[in-house]
Parts: C-alpha cells; sequence; structure tokens
C-alpha cells in the first residue's frame, strides 16, 4: 500500500515537472511526457482497484491542469481523460503476467503506444470540436514524438519504480500465482 | 472477476461519471482549485529553472573565455564570472525599467505579472502567471506587454492564472489592419512545428490585398480586447473560395516571454 502512495506522490511530481520541460524543437516541438509511464507501470504491478484508483488520480490531473475552458464551452469534458487512462491501463494490467516474469520490452513498447494514444485521443477530441480534420507531418511528430520519448524513458524509470517496490517492501512480484 | 473488482468498477464508474457531468463553471472552479493547490510547487519549480538556467549561462560563458585568453585564463575566468552576474543584474534592470515605462504610460490599467510555467500540453498554447483573485484578476481579460498581445486569461485561482496565448486556435481575437478598412478574426493554428509558430486572419474579403509588414490590431470587437493592441505583422496573404486570408507573425516573441500585463480596465 505504500508504494501506491509512492506512485502518487511521483505521478504529481511528474506531472508538475512536465510544465518545466520545454518541448523538443527537433522532434517538430512534440512535448515530453513523463506521468503515463507512471501510470502504466501503475497499471502493471497494482492489484486491480488500485490501478483503476491511479488512473482516475492521473486522468483528473491531467485534465486539471491542461484542458481548457474556453467562454462556456469546455472543449474536452474533465474525465474524458480518466477513462482514456482506464481504458489503456486495463489493457497493461492484462499483459501483468508477462510483465512479472520479467518480459519488460513489450511493455516499454507498449507504454510508448499508449502515450502516443492518449495525445491522439485528445486530438481526435478537439478536432471534433473545431472541425477540420487534417493529419500533418507536424501532427503526426507531435503524438508519435511523445511516445517515442516514452518508450526510451521507460526502461529506465521502470528499473527506478522496481527499486522503489523492493524497498517498500510492496509484494507484487508473486511469481507463484503465475507458475 | 473479484467482487472487490466489481465494486471498484462501479465506484470508479460513478466517479467517473460524476466528472463528466461537470460544466464550463463547476470545470473552471474545480481547474482553479487544483491550481491553487499546486500553486507553491509550481512557483518553486519556476524559481528553480531560472537559477539553473542562470548557472548554465555562466558555464558557458567560462567555457568561450578559456578557448579565448590561454594565459590569462584564471584572470579573465574572474572578470566573466563577475561580468555575466552583473550582466544578469543590468538585464533586470532594464527588463523592469521597460515595463515600468510601458505601465506608467499605457491608456489601460496593468497589473505585471511574471511567468510561472509554459504549456506543457500539445494541443493548448497556454502559459501560467503568478497572479490570481487577490490580484484582481478574472477570466477573459487581455494580457499584454510592451510589444503586444499576448492572450486572455481563463482560469483564475487565489495567486495563479492561466493564459491561453493568441497563437491558440481557441484564441480568437477580432481585428483590423493599418492602413485598410479590413476586418478580420485571428487565431493561432492548431499544430505548429517552430518556436515562431504564426497565426491567421480569417475572413477579409478577397479584394483586400495585404501586404507582408501591414500591422494588425485588435478592433474592440467582442468586448474581451480592447481596440488598438498590436496583434502581429502581415507575413503572406492569400485569396480563398470565399475569402482572404492573412498569415501573420506574432507581435511578441512568445517563446521567451518572461513578464506580461493583465489589462484591468482603462485609466
Amino acid at each position: 500500500m505504500i508504494f501506491f502512495f509512492v506512485l502518487l506522490v511521483l505521478l504529481v511530481i511528474a506531472q508538475i515537472s512536465e510544465f518545466f520541460i520545454p518541448p523538443l524543437d527537433w522532434m517538430y516541438h512534440a512535448h515530453i511526457y513523463i506521468a503515463p509511464v507512471l501510470v502504466f507501470y501503475g497499471a502493471m504491478t497494482l492489484p486491480f482497484p488500485l490501478m483503476l484508483a491511479m488512473a482516475l488520480f492521473a486522468g483528473v490531473l491531467l485534465d486539471a491542469l491542461t484542458v481548457q475552458v474556453i467562454g462556456s464551452k469546455v472543449e474536452i469534458s474533465l474525465g474524458s481523460s480518466i477513462l482514456i487512462y482506464a481504458v489503456l491501463a486495463g489493457i497493461m494490467h492484462g499483459l501483468r503476467p508477462l510483465f512479472i516474469r520479467g518480459r519488460w520490452e513489450v511493455h516499454c513498447v507498449l507504454t510508448g503506444i499508449c502515450t502516443s494514444a492518449i495525445i491522439l485521443a485528445q486530438y481526435l477530441m478537439i478536432t471534433f470540436r473545431r472541425g477540420t480534420f487534417f493529419f500533418t507531418r507536424e501532427v503526426w511528430w507531435q503524438i508519435g514524438g511523445p511516445g517515442l520519448m516514452a518508450m526510451l524513458m521507460a526502461p529506465v524509470i521502470f528499473w527506478i519504480l522496481n527499486w522503489m517496490a523492493r524497498v517498500t517492501r510492496y509484494p507484487y512480484l508473486p511469481e507463484r500465482t503465475f507458475e | 472477476m473479484s467482487r472487490t473488482s466489481i465494486i471498484a468498477l462501479l465506484i470508479f464508474g460513478a466517479i467517473l461519471g460524476y466528472f463528466l457531468s461537470f460544466g464550463a463553471d463547476t470545470t473552471r472552479k474545480f481547474q482553479a482549485s487544483i491550481y491553487q493547490l499546486l500553486a507553491p510547487f509550481f512557483t518553486t519549480g519556476s524559481g528553480l529553472q531560472k537559477q539553473i538556467t542562470s548557472v548554465r549561462t555562466g558555464l558557458k560563458s567560462l567555457d568561450e573565455l578559456e578557448k579565448e585568453n590561454g594565459a590569462l585564463r584564471v584572470d579573465n575566468r574572474q572578470l566573466r564570472a563577475t561580468n555575466s552576474a552583473l550582466r544578469d543584474v543590468e538585464h533586470e534592470v532594464n527588463r523592469l525599467r521597460h515595463a515600468l515605462n510601458y505601465r506608467e504610460r499605457s491608456v489601460f490599467k496593468l497589473i505585471p505579472a511574471e511567468i510561472v510555467t509554459r504549456d506543457a500540453s500539445t494541443w493548448w498554447h497556454t502559459v501560467t502567471i503568478n497572479r490570481g483573485k487577490e490580484d484582481h484578476i478574472e477570466t477573459d481579460m487581455p494580457v499584454v506587454t510592451d510589444e503586444g498581445l499576448v492572450g486572455k486569461t481563463t482560469t483564475v485561482s487565489n495567486t495563479i492564472s492561466v493564459v491561453l496565448l493568441v497563437t491558440d486556435e481557441n484564441c480568437k481575437v477580432a481585428a483590423s489592419i493599418e492602413g485598410s478598412r479590413e476586418q478580420g478574426i485571428i487565431s493561432g493554428e492548431r499544430v505548429s512545428g517552430g518556436l515562431a509558430p504564426l497565426l491567421d486572419l480569417n475572413f477579409l474579403t478577397k479584394q483586400a490585398n495585404l501586404q507582408p509588414g501591414q500591422k494588425a490590431y485588435t478592433s474592440g470587437v467582442g468586448g474581451v480586447f480592447p481596440s488598438g493592441l498590436f496583434i502581429g505583422a502581415v507575413k503572406s496573404f492569400k485569396v480563398r473560395e470565399l475569402d482572404g486570408q492573412a498569415k501573420l507573425s506574432p507581435a511578441v516573441d512568445l517563446s521567451h516571454l518572461e513578464d506580461v500585463f493583465v489589462v484591468t480596465g482603462r485609466k
């Protein structure tokens, strides 16, 4: 349980840090997202109810800090990120046995894909609201770039979190359950 | 699926439904409370970022010094470091003097504010400033610098506010062009790949024939932005099927913003 709260604190820190990380000019102004990597790690290590709680917390935080209310119009409803996080975290949660067996490479790749999926979902929602649907090279990079960065960061972040789980004596590696 | 998981799923669904039912006002209030809660972290982070940038700049000047002055390296290091520190102070003094001058000569009532954070999301262009309700800031107040229009406030908490930049597609500004009777609506681009995003000036007449360099000012239509604020200069003009469209370079370099003013009214 301590580890769950550690993850929540780290999630807040990651979300705040994202405000101070400048976008990557060489990647068509793509942003770096750290919070989704933490959420997807939580999805693979936490039990289902705690995974949902984490998706809820991360979604609320993301929407509260990024979604814009213009006049009397909310462009993306507060809560939509909760849904996106929950669905994607649910998929990752389904691959938990593989993760516990130490096969991290699939999850690192999936973390990147899911990070991009969040941004793609946001893009589709704002496009639906604003109209004029288009996909330029910049759009693809701004969707794919953060995923690529998340994919590269994932092994390091997973390793650090794994170490933290051991330090907090979090028993998330019950190999006997899956063997 | 275990009973605990089903109960968790039901609770999750209920909370999700609750959040999805939020209207614009409730969302804004909720966002303001979250920003207020995290405001100390944002301001601390902003201070740390400035210190790190300052140290990095100092290290750069030392590198240059080493290349240029082999024999007098030690002396020059000290001098360069002192100069660097003085330049920082001078820059700060100039910046504040500039801001103060603008505030005094401006026809608007201005509240000075500092940028705390820049946009963290991909699809919205925003910055956060260190002024809020306690400083009489409200939603939909124009934000400017001495160079021109920056944007408008959206979410306002007690000590911190979110500013929607003029380069955001949602920030629509009624504009008029100097030296012509042309009027249109300026908005940002949804996606910009570079550091200097352009603005779109739509709904011009096909005969507008705007020339590069012509300046666009706020026309005052719409009620949010007072008239006469410099928005940007025309870069190109093209005729579309139904109207004319111009691309504008923003008047303000939004990537290097440090200080802004919130317009609270006229003097």
